[in-house]
C-alpha cells in the first residue's frame, strides 16, 4: 500500500496532473480571496472557504480520473493484481496519495489566511475546524470520483461522468432549497456535502459532520474496492 | 510447483476455457501452445490470480490461489502480453517500485535491481522514461518486473510478439537461462519457438486441453510410440502379413515408390515390447523372410506436425 502511494504521489508530479491541480486551484482560490478577503476588506477566513468549496466539483476528478481508469486502460492492473497487495491496499493507496496531495494544496492556502493574520484579527481555533471541515469535504469528493473513476474504462469518461456526478450533488443541495415539502428537504439536506460543511463554517466542530464525512469516504471507498473485485470476477 | 484442476473461464456465456487440467513440474520451461484465440491468455491470468475461474482450481505449490492469494502471488513474476509498465518512470525507479510491491527489503533492492538490469541488458536504459524505449526495450524491461523479487514460477505471455528477429533471439535465449533457475510457463502460437525451448508442452485449442506431454514424446523423440521408416526390398503384398503379425506393430501405412519390387512404409511401434526393441523385432522378422532391409530410419516429427495432428483429431 505504502509503495502504491508513493508512486502514485510521484506520478502526480511526473506529469503535469499535479502541477495543474495546484495551479487552477491556488490561481482560482486566490481570485476569492482577493474579492472576498483583501477587496472586501474583511478578515472572514470561514466565507471564503465556504466559497471555494465549490472548486471540489470541478477540481476533484482533475485527481482520480488516472488513479484506475488508467490502469485499466494500460492494463498495468495486471501488475497490482497479480502481485502480493490486496485490492482494498492498492484503492487505500491511490486514495490516500489523492488526498494528500489535495490536502497539501489546500494547506498552501495558509498562506492567505497569513496575509488575513498580519492585517486582521483570526481565530485559531475556528481557523482549524473550518480547514478540518474543507479537507475532509475535499476527501468526500475525491472518494467519490475515485469510485468512479474504478468503474471506467478511460479517463476521459472517468472525468466527464465524475463531474457529473459532483454536480448533481450539487443540484441535489439546490433542490433542497426550493423544495416544499419538509421531509424531502431533509433527506437532500442529510446527503448533502455542502450541507454538512455549513457547521464548520460557523466555527462548530460538528461530529455529525465529521462522522457522516467519514462514513462518505468509507462507503465509497468499499464500494471501489467491490466493483474492482466484482469485474475481476466477471473477467473483463 | 503449479497445477490446474478442471478450471473453467465463461466471459457471460461464451466459455473461454473449459475443463482445462495441467500441471507445471518444477524447473521445466513448459509452453502453452494455441492457435489465436484458443484460451492461452486467460488460462495465464487464471494461473497468476488476475482473475479467478469460474469453477476449478488453481494451486501454486500446493496452495490454493483463492485461499492464499498472497503466498500464491509472491510465488509468480508475471509478464502479460502487454508488458504492465508506466511510462512516464525511469527504468530505475519502475523497477523499484515493482520491487517494494513485490516485498522486497528495502536493503536489497538496489543490488537486486542491478543483478535483473545485469540479466535482461537494461543497464544502458537504466536512467530513461518507460515511454521512450523501444519496444523491444520495452519488453525486457516487461521481463525485468516479472523478475523482481526472484520468483520460482516465471510465467510470460507470448513474450516474443511483434520484436525483430534479433530481439526474439535475445528474448529467447534469456528464456532459456532463465529457465535454469525458475519453473517457466510461457505461451506461443509459434511452433519452432515452443520446440527450441520447452520440455514440456500443453496445447490448448478452443479452450481445451487436446495434449499434455514432454516435448521429447510429442515429436516421437523417446516416447512409448516410435516411428519407424523403412524401406524393403519385398513386393507389398508379401510382406503386409507378416509385417501386421509382428507384436511392436500398431499401424503401417505404405508409401509410394517407384520401384515394385521395394516397399517403403512408415510404422508406428511401441518402442520395445517383450520381444526386444521395435527395430530389432523388425529386422529378426526381414532376415526370416529374407527380405533385405535397404534403409532404417526413426522419424522424427516436428512439432508442428504433431500439432497439426492433434488439433486435427479434435
Amino acid at each position: 500500500m505504502l509503495a502504491i502511494w508513493k508512486r502514485e504521489l510521484q506520478s502526480y508530479f511526473y506529469t503535469p496532473v499535479g502541477y495543474v491541480f495546484m495551479g487552477v486551484f491556488l490561481s482560482l482560490s486566490g481570485l476569492f480571496f482577493y474579492m472576498l478577503v483583501l477587496d472586501a476588506r474583511s478578515s472572514d477566513v470561514l466565507t471564503f472557504l465556504g466559497q471555494i468549496s465549490y472548486l471540489w466539483m470541478l477540481l476533484s476528478p482533475v485527481l482520480t480520473m488516472r488513479l484506475l481508469a488508467e490502469e485499466r486502460q494500460k492494463r498495468t492492473d495486471q501488475l497490482l493484481l497479480t502481485s502480493p497487495v490486496s485490492l482494498p491496499g492498492v484503492v487505500l493507496g491511490k486514495y490516500l496519495a489523492a488526498v494528500t496531495v489535495m490536502a497539501c494544496t489546500v494547506l498552501l492556502t495558509l498562506v492567505y489566511v497569513l496575509v488575513v493574520a498580519l492585517y486582521g484579527a483570526v481565530y485559531p481555533g475556528e481557523l482549524m475546524v473550518g480547514y478540518l471541515g474543507f479537507i475532509l469535504q475535499g476527501s468526500a469528493f475525491l472518494a467519490l470520483d475515485l469510485y468512479i473513476s474504478g468503474c471506467s474504462s478511460n479517463q476521459v469518461t472517468a472525468a466527464v461522468s465524475a463531474f457529473g456526478a459532483n454536480l448533481a450533488l450539487w443540484l441535489m443541495d439546490l433542490l433542497a432549497g426550493g423544495v416544499t415539502q419538509t421531509w424531502l428537504q431533509d433527506v437532500l439536506s442529510f446527503f448533502s456535502l455542502y450541507q454538512r460543511y455549513n457547521p464548520f463554517l460557523m466555527g462548530q466542530l460538528s461530529f455529525a459532520s465529521i462522522g457522516f464525512d467519514l462514513a462518505f469516504i468509507a462507503a465509497f471507498l468499499a464500494m471501489t474496492v467491490h466493483s474492482l473485485d466484482s469485474r475481476r470476477y466477471r473477467g473483463v | 510447483m503449479i497445477e490446474l484442476c478442471n478450471v473453467t473461464k465463461r466471459y457471460g456465456t461464451t466459455e473461454a476455457v473449459s475443463g482445462l487440467s495441467f500441471s507445471a513440474p518444477e524447473g521445466q520451461i513448459v509452453g502453452l501452445l494455441g492457435q489465436n484465440g484458443a484460451g492461452k491468455t486467460t488460462t495465464l491470468n487464471m494461473l497468476t490470480g488476475y482473475f479467478p475461474p469460474t469453477s476449478g482450481r488453481v494451486r501454486v505449490n500446493g496452495m490454493d490461489m483463492l485461499q492464499r492469494p498472497r503466498e500464491c502471488k509472491r510465488c509468480i513474476g508475471y509478464l502479460p502480453e502487454r508488458p504492465p509498465l508506466y511510462d512516464e518512470m525511469t527504468v530505475t525507479a519502475y523497477l523499484t517500485f515493482v520491487c517494494q510491491l513485490k516485498e522486497v527489503r528495502r536493503e536489497d533492492i538496489p543490488r537486486h535491481i542491478g543483478q535483473i538490469m545485469e540479466t535482461c541488458g537494461l543497464k544502458e536504459v537504466a536512467q530513461r522514461r518507460v515511454g521512450n524505449l523501444s519496444k523491444g526495450y520495452r519488453q525486457r524491461a516487461g521481463v525485468a518486473q516479472a523478475l523482481c523479487g526472484n520468483p520460482p514460477v516465471l510465467v510470460l505471455d507470448e513474450p516474443t510478439v511483434g520484436l525483430d528477429p534479433r530481439q526474439v533471439k535475445e528474448i529467447r535465449e534469456l528464456i532459456r537461462r532463465l529457465g535454469k533457475e525458475h519453473t517457466v510457463i510461457f505461451s506461443s502460437h509459434l511452433l519452432p519457438e515452443i520446440q527450441q525451448l520447452c520440455q514440456r508442452v500443453v496445447i490448448l485449442h478452443k479452450g481445451k486441453l487436446i495434449r499434455e506431454a514432454d516435448m521429447a514424446e510429442l515429436t516421437g523423440g523417446d516416447g512409448e510410440i516410435i516411428r519407424l521408416r523403412a524401406t524393403i526390398a519385398m513386393k507389398e503384398r508379401l510382406l503386409m502379413p507378416a509385417l501386421n503379425s509382428l507384436e511392436c506393430v500398431r499401424r503401417v501405412k505404405v508409401l509410394p515408390t517407384p520401384d515394385a519390387d521395394y516397399t517403403e512404409l512408415e510404422m508406428e511401434c511401441l518402442r520395445e515390447t517383450g520381444r526386444g526393441r521395435a527395430q530389432a523385432q523388425l529386422f529378426r522378422l526381414l532376415a526370416g523372410l529374407d527380405a533385405p532391409l535397404m534403409q532404417l530410419a526413426v522419424a522424427k516429427d516436428t512439432l508442428e506436425e504433431a500439432f497439426l495432428r492433434a488439433t486435427a483429431e479434435e
